[in-house]
């Protein structure tokens, strides 16, 4: 090899941090992850081209390592959530009104997302029995299996799922703890169950 | 002489087949900064480096939800994504030519990290016709064999080879030429 083939071997550029994180994500392959600062604390949220696809309170897992573990999907961690999105966002978990969102459901079951496109459209300030989503998605009877889909909501607070309660009046069971699950009811006004539990 | 490990192609093609999101993901960290390195060296401003670089993975991306498993197994990985990142540097090239100037160092030296020997070279490899371009630099930069640079570029390895030598003295001119003002 003689200088000039040298000096060419040795013209090596490394491409941009980002840029591998952006590729797989515009294929749609990833999603990206960043933090908003929120009424809840700091959350993790992330994306993907098609939406949101999870949200997790820092103080669920506090690093992005930990979130990682627990998303279905691979993910990037991204500077900032995109300034529309996260206005949009901001504005749903003060006002409890998600419809504006779009979120991508892909990689659950098909009954694990219908469970929670229904449980979307309970309106702030309401409240629906387990029993009712399993009427909703034609699979009466199977109260048990939508309470173990919400239980697995990865887009908690903004898909609804603290809005269902049980049907003896009761509050029922909250990935994060039935106190926060009655605190997010009484901020909404919502009526509230008469039982602690 | 950089060698390959060619069990790596071997595991990213499984994992293609497995789960092509997976697959994907492995592709982009191996190959992509190879790929951006070169294609750095073949256009004229980091941007479209990187807009290059990105398509290159987004057209394999597809491509691969088409393909068979036996054709994914059998995809020689490196000379694949570079037949595609060359196309799109063509087709680049052919958009912006001939109305656009050549780019001076000036030009290059307004991006603060690129090293002033990094845009020198660029301004010395503009000198070289495209085909000679594209063949020092997939042969010298990126490091593939003349084999892989004909298919790639559907030339010759003759041709290739005869770019390549073109290419080498275009450039120890260039230097010369430079040593000498």
């Amino acid at each position: 090899m003689n200088d000039i083939e040298r000096m060419l071997a040795d013209l090596n550029e490394v491409p941009p941090l980002e840029l591998e994180g952006r590729t797989i994500f515009e294929a749609g392959a990833a999603d990206l992850v960043a933090r908003i600062d929120s009424p809840f604390g700091l959350l993790w949220i992330a994306w993907s081209k098609r939406g949101i696809t999870a949200l997790t309170p820092t103080f669920a897992s506090r690093t992005i390592g930990e979130f990682a573990e627990h998303h279905r999907r691979i993910s990037y961690r991204a500077q900032a959530i995109p300034r529309l999105m996260a206005a949009e966002i901001e504005d749903a978990l003060e006002t409890g009104d998600s419809s504006a969102l779009a979120f991508d459901l892909t990689g659950l079951t098909g009954f694990q997302r219908s469970v929670l496109e229904v449980c979307a459209t309970i309106r702030p300030g309401t409240v629906r029995p387990y029993g009712w989503i399993a009427q909703e998605v034609r699979r009466s009877g199977a109260a048990r299996a939508v309470g173990t889909a919400l239980a697995r909501n990865p887009i908690p607070l903004l898909i609804p799922c603290h809005r269902v309660v049980r049907s003896d009046g009761s509050v029922g069971s909250y990935a994060f703890g039935s106190a926060m699950k009655r605190e997010l009811l009484e901020r909404e006004n919502a009526p509230l169950p008469l039982s602690q539990s | 002489m950089r060698e390959r490990d060619v069990s790596e192609d071997v595991e990213i093609q499984r994992a293609l087949i497995k789960d092509r999101d997976a697959g994907f993901t492995m592709l982009v960290h191996t190959f992509q900064p190879g790929i951006y390195s070169g294609v750095r060296r073949m256009t004229n401003g980091h941007a479209d480096a990187e807009e290059i670089a990105q398509d290159t993975f987004l057209r394999a991306y597809r491509a691969l939800a088409g393909y068979e498993k036996e054709r994914i197994r059998t995809l020689q990985l490196r000379a694949w994504l570079w037949t595609i990142a060359l196309n799109l540097c063509r087709n680049r090239a052919s958009r912006s030519a001939p109305e656009s100037p050549k780019p001076s160092i000036t030009a290059e030296s307004t991006h603060d990290e690129i090293p002033l020997d990094a845009a020198a070279w660029n301004r010395r490899l503009d000198r070289l016709s495209p085909h000679q371009r594209a063949a020092v630099v997939l042969r010298h930069i990126v490091d593939l064999p003349i084999a892989d640079i004909a298919a790639i570029s559907g030339r010759p390895e003759g041709t290739v080879k005869a770019d390549i030598s073109r290419g080498l003295n275009r450039l120890r001119d260039s230097m010369e030429a430079e040593a000498v003002r």
